[in-house]
Parts: C-alpha cells; sequence; structure tokens
C-alpha cells in the first residue's frame, strides 16, 4: 500500500472558527492534513476501499467529517464529475469508500470536505489501473421459479393455435355439411 | 328451401348489397386521392430504403418516433372490433348487430397497418427474419410478433364466420349483377353455404370458441405491447399499471375510431334506418367509461411516480407537464379525456354529432399520447449528458400519412366487396311492426334502454 499526504488550503479556519475555538479551548491545529490510502494493484472489477484520514498537523484525528468522494468521468465525449459515494470520519479520523474501478488508465480520486469555514476542500489521489481482457458483465442469477420457461409458453401458443385449428375443421364441416333441408329462422341465408 | 322475407328483410338484404353494386364518381375519386396518398409514402419508403433511416429524425438516442407512435396506435385501434364485437356478443348485447361486421373490419384492417409500422422502423425490413432466426423466448418482442400473428388470425376467423351466411347472400342474389371474380371470391368464402341445420350448428360452435378465445388473445396483445416500453430500462416506463393502461387506451380508441367509421359508412350508404342515434349513444357509454378510466390510469400513474420523484421522473414530468410535450400532454388529458367525457356527459350533446365529435377527439388524443409515451420516453437521459431532440422528417410523416390513407383505403375496398353489415344477424331482430324513421331517434336527453339487455 502507498500512502500519499496532502496538506488542504491553509486557511481553514476562518474568524468565527477561531473564536469557537478560543471559547472551547479545544486544541486544533489551523491545518487539516488528508492521508489518502489506495491500493498498491488495483484492477478492473475488483472492490477495493480508498481510505482517508483525517487528522490536524498535531496528528490529532478529526472525527465526524462528512466526506464525499468523486471522479472526473468521461464517457461517449462528455466529462462530468460523478460522485462515487460519502462516509463520515470516525473516531480515529477515517472515512472510507468500497471502490470498483470499471475502466484501466488512471483515476483521479477526489476526497471532498468542507471544515470549519463553510469552504469546500478537495484532495486527490491517483490510481493506475492495468488494461486487462476481463469481462466485467457478469449476469444475475436472477430468480428461477420452476416451469416458467420456454415449454410454458410454447405450450400456451400450442393451445391457442389448436383451438383456432378447430375453428378452422368447423368451416370445412360446414362446406362438407348435409344435404337436409335449411331451417327456417328468421336469419338463416341460402339458396332455395 | 323456403326463405322467410318480408319487405323489411328485403329492404335489409338491398341496403346490404347496394355498396357492392353502385358505384358513385365520388367513390372513385376518394379511391383515387387515396392512392396518390399512398403513392407519394412508398416514394419516401422508398428513400428510406435507399438512403437508410438517417432520413428519419431517429438517432441513437430517440430511436423510436413516428413509426412506432403509429404502431402501437393502430394495435389500439385494432380493439375496436373484435373485442368489442366479441364482448358484446358473449353479453348478448341484442343492438350490437348492425355494428359488429364493421367493428371486425377496423380490427383486420388496422393489424394490418400496425405490423407493417414495425417493418418500416426496421431500415432494412429483411431484418424482421431476425426475430424468427435469433429471436429469444425472453424477449417481448418475441412475445409480442407471436401476440399479434394469432390475433390476425384469430381476427380473421371471427370476421370470417359470420360472414359466411351473408357471402351467401350475395353469391345467391348478386349472380349476373357483378364481375366473375367476385362471384368466384362469394363461391369459395360461402363454403357452400345453404343454411341447413348442420351448417348452423357448425357455425354457431365455431363463433362460439372463436369470440371466447378472442377476447384473452386480444388482451395479452395490447398488454405484450405495452410490456416492449415496460421491460426496457427507462424511468417514464417504470410502471406496472402499464398493461391495464394499455388495454383500457385500446380499448378507448378502438370504440372511438369505430364510432367515426360508423358515422361515415352511415351516411355514405344509407344505413339510417339500422344504425340509428341509440347505437351512438351506447358507444358513446362505453366511450365516457373508458375516459373515466384513462383518468383514473394517470391520476394513478403519475401520482404514485411523483410522489417517489427520482431524478428521471422529475426531468420527465418537466418535460411532459411544463416543457416540450405539455402541449401534447395538456391536449391528451383535457381535450382527449375530459372534453369528450363531458359531451357525452352533458344530455345536450349526447347525440350523433356530440359522440362523433368526442371520438374525434378521442382518436387525436390518443395517437397524441402514444406519441409522449413514445418520444417522451426516449428523451429522458439515461447518462450526464444533454438531452435530444426528435423531429420527424417529411420521409416520416409521408410514410404515416400514407398507413393512414391505407388504412382508409382498406376500410373502403372491404365495404366495396364484402357485406357491410351482418345481415342475418340483423334479421333476427327484424321488428313485429314496421317503425316510423322518427321513432328510431331517440330525442334529445333522453337515456336509452340498458344495453345488453333490450331488443331481442
Amino acid at each position: 500500500m502507498k500512502s500519499i499526504a496532502f496538506k488542504a488550503a491553509a486557511a481553514v479556519l476562518g474568524a468565527v472558527g477561531i473564536a469557537a475555538l478560543s471559547l472551547t479551548g479545544t486544541a486544533r491545529a489551523a491545518h487539516v492534513v488528508v492521508d489518502i490510502t489506495v491500493p498498491d494493484q488495483p484492477a478492473i472489477g475488483q472492490l477495493m476501499e480508498v481510505q482517508a484520514h483525517f487528522h490536524s498537523e498535531s496528528n490529532e484525528a478529526i472525527a465526524d467529517m462528512a466526506v464525499t468522494f468523486h471522479e472526473e468521468v468521461t464517457f461517449g465525449g462528455v466529462t462530468s464529475d460523478v460522485e462515487l459515494g460519502g462516509a463520515v470520519t470516525d473516531e480515529d479520523g477515517f472515512a472510507a469508500l468500497t471502490y470498483d474501478p470499471r475502466t484501466a488508465g488512471t483515476h483521479e480520486i477526489h476526497v471532498r470536505y468542507t471544515y470549519a469555514d463553510g469552504e469546500e476542500e478537495d484532495a486527490v489521489a491517483s490510481l493506475t489501473v492495468p488494461a486487462t481482457g476481463q469481462q466485467l458483465y457478469r449476469s444475475t442469477a436472477g430468480v428461477k421459479i420452476p416451469g416458467l420457461n420456454v415449454w410454458l409458453l410454447m405450450a400456451l401458443v400450442a393451445i391457442v393455435w389448436a383451438i383456432l385449428l378447430s375453428v378452422a375443421f368447423r368451416v370445412i364441416a360446414i362446406a362438407h355439411a348435409d344435404e337436409l333441408p335449411p331451417v327456417g329462422r328468421a336469419g338463416s341465408i341460402g339458396s332455395s | 328451401m323456403e326463405e322467410v322475407t318480408s319487405p323489411w328483410r328485403d329492404r335489409l338484404e338491398e341496403t346490404a348489397l347496394a355498396p357492392v353494386t353502385g358505384t358513385s364518381r365520388a367513390y372513385y375519386a376518394w379511391v383515387a386521392f387515396l392512392l396518390v396518398v399512398i403513392a407519394w409514402g412508398v416514394y419516401a419508403y422508398s428513400r428510406q430504403l435507399q438512403d437508410g433511416l438517417v432520413v428519419t429524425g431517429m438517432r441513437d438516442r430517440i430511436s423510436w418516433g413516428l413509426y412506432i407512435t403509429t404502431f402501437v396506435f393502430f394495435i389500439g385501434i385494432s380493439h375496436a372490433g373484435t373485442l368489442i364485437s366479441a364482448i358484446l356478443r358473449v353479453s348478448q348485447a341484442r343492438w350490437r348487430t348492425p355494428i359488429t361486421r364493421m367493428a371486425e373490419f377496423i380490427t383486420l384492417v388496422s393489424l394490418i397497418c400496425g405490423a407493417l409500422f414495425v417493418i418500416i422502423d426496421l431500415g432494412r425490413p429483411d431484418r424482421v427474419l431476425n426475430v424468427i432466426r435469433y429471436g429469444r423466448w425472453q424477449s417481448p418482442i418475441v412475445w409480442d410478433v407471436l401476440a399479434i400473428t394469432t390475433y390476425i388470425t384469430a381476427s380473421t376467423a371471427y370476421l370470417f364466420l359470420p360472414m359466411i351466411p351473408d357471402l351467401a347472400l350475395f353469391r345467391d342474389k348478386l349472380a349476373g349483377r357483378v364481375s366473375g371474380w367476385r362471384m368466384w371470391l362469394y363461391r369459395v368464402l360461402s363454403v357452400r353455404w345453404r343454411g341447413t341445420h348442420s351448417q348452423w350448428q357448425s357455425m354457431g360452435a365455431a363463433m362460439t370458441t372463436a369470440m371466447i378465445l378472442i377476447i384473452p388473445i386480444a388482451v395479452s396483445v395490447h398488454t405484450v405491447v405495452s410490456w416492449i416500453f415496460a421491460m426496457t430500462l427507462r424511468e417514464p416506463w417504470n410502471s406496472t399499471i402499464f398493461g391495464a393502461f394499455f388495454v383500457a387506451g385500446a380499448i378507448f380508441s378502438g370504440v372511438a375510431m369505430l364510432i367515426i367509421v360508423m358515422a361515415i359508412l352511415r351516411k355514405v350508404y344509407h344505413l339510417e334506418e339500422y344504425i340509428t342515434e341509440k347505437h351512438f349513444v351506447y358507444l358513446g357509454y362505453l366511450l365516457g367509461t373508458f375516459s373515466l378510466i384513462m383518468v383514473y390510469g394517470n391520476v394513478s400513474e403519475y401520482l404514485t411516480t411523483g410522489y417517489k420523484m427520482s431524478e428521471g421522473t422529475e426531468f420527465h414530468f418537466r418535460q411532459l407537464f411544463l416543457g416540450e410535450f405539455a402541449g401534447f400532454y395538456w391536449f391528451y388529458l383535457l381535450g382527449g379525456l375530459v372534453l369528450p367525457g363531458l359531451l357525452i356527459l352533458l344530455p345536450l350533446t349526447r347525440n350523433i354529432w356530440g359522440v362523433v365529435a368526442a371520438s374525434v377527439l378521442v382518436v387525436a388524443a390518443m395517437w397524441v399520447e402514444r406519441y409522449f409515451i413514445v418520444v417522451a420516453g426516449f428523451r429522458v437521459p439515461l447518462m450526464p449528458y444533454e438531452p435530444s431532440t426528435y423531429a420527424p422528417t417529411w420521409v416520416e410523416i409521408s410514410v404515416v400519412a400514407a398507413g393512414f390513407a391505407l388504412f382508409a383505403l382498406l376500410i373502403t375496398l372491404f365495404v366495396k366487396i364484402f357485406p357491410i353489415m351482418a345481415v342475418w344477424e340483423v334479421a333476427e331482430d327484424e321488428p313485429t311492426t314496421e317503425p316510423e324513421p322518427a321513432v328510431a331517434r331517440l330525442p334529445n336527453g333522453a337515456a336509452p334502454e340498458p344495453a345488453g339487455g333490450a331488443g331481442g
């Protein structure tokens, strides 16, 4: 595993934040340090964990911070920012994302968070996924209901067509009917 | 044979024979006009065959347009006939007798026209065989092909069976009055009908089987057509009621088309004695009922999906209610569902003209509904890209116009060759006393007797 440390923008704490710190007396540093850990050997279609460790310069963990993970994705000629997921740092300052790279090449994972002054900060880590000939699509098993298959469909269609055939036989019966005289019903029509 | 005859019966037979024996100049002019429209459509289609689907407005993101809209519309119209006719026969509604034949004509003709549009939409018509060569039974397209071919076969049988005695009438009464090929046709199709007891028995049994069978087939056809949409991963088509909604819409538009065709044929072939205001009002009631069902379907569909309002639904609702398709949607809802309902509800407009006006609105609105279901459904982006647009080209408009002209032409030719009414069925309702013409009409606002209960 390789670890990449980023120093976020220097002015994290604004005037309000400083006032709050002085009131509560919390020993928070003026800088947030984000360590992003990504796997050494990522592979297409293989789940991996991207971990971000938030702490102050004095190595004090920053807990309960909302973090989102993003990636710039290009598809069909259009590039857009895609949110991969979100997490909240635990008491040790860790936030993690389970990530599944779908394409080969270099991926830039952005970790975004908002700290104290309300401004959004961004830390970036990159990982390179080697190209393979692996097929990513796997059909799911689905729900297999016994008897619900092509034969049921064929049986249904066959029954309907058999009934239609019986209608055709009735027409043949009309053509070969006996020579008994026609019935004298109101709607009867026939030659004399 | 000793034929049952009376002045009323003679008049009925002459009325049924009249379209076959006499041809006016207006008829030729009408046929010529339809042929010109069809010829133009064939030319447009030849351009499509030559250059490919690029001559249409369809592209990769919106890959279905006017053709599939018209296909769904015609399949819906096909419910006019067989389903309505079968339901009325099963429920023994005697008032149905003068209109069932027209309804059955509409079914067959609209199925032919509808099926053509699927092939036209392919671009490469020879690839229609791929459904058979490479089709998978899990595909709704394969179910659709099975359902429609079964429905065409069953509808042909259902049209043909009750026509046999009338074809025999034509064979007997038109000898020497029509051309040789027609006599040959009547002779072959009347399958040696002489009206014997066993022939009536065979025909009765066949008709009973066919009319019971055809109802589930008809329902299955439009259900499967709806599943082509509902089983595709598109936000606007994620619906559990699509099947029922499509079947209701099909009967709705089918009844409306039947009323329009009835009104035209009644006027052209002077069928006022047999197709009375009662028939229009009864079918109007059916239309009104289905307009309420359609309104309910819309509320149920859009309220539930809108309540959850996923991202795609929001986009779809904006384009449907406020954006690109708002004009279409509000015309469909207000002009095609609410206004026809009011026209039938109000005693002042509950007459032939009111019902026909309502039907014209319904037919137009149901085509529009198919259009925005198809095109607006495709327009919702699946990926973060700009939504595409679709505008039909002259080729598509010409081909669709030719499709409607073909529909009208086939109806025109059918009534020119085959009996326009089920004479033997109408004859069973022969009145004991000759009614004055005015008696056959209902006074304004008068409610007719309950459907199915009276008359026979």
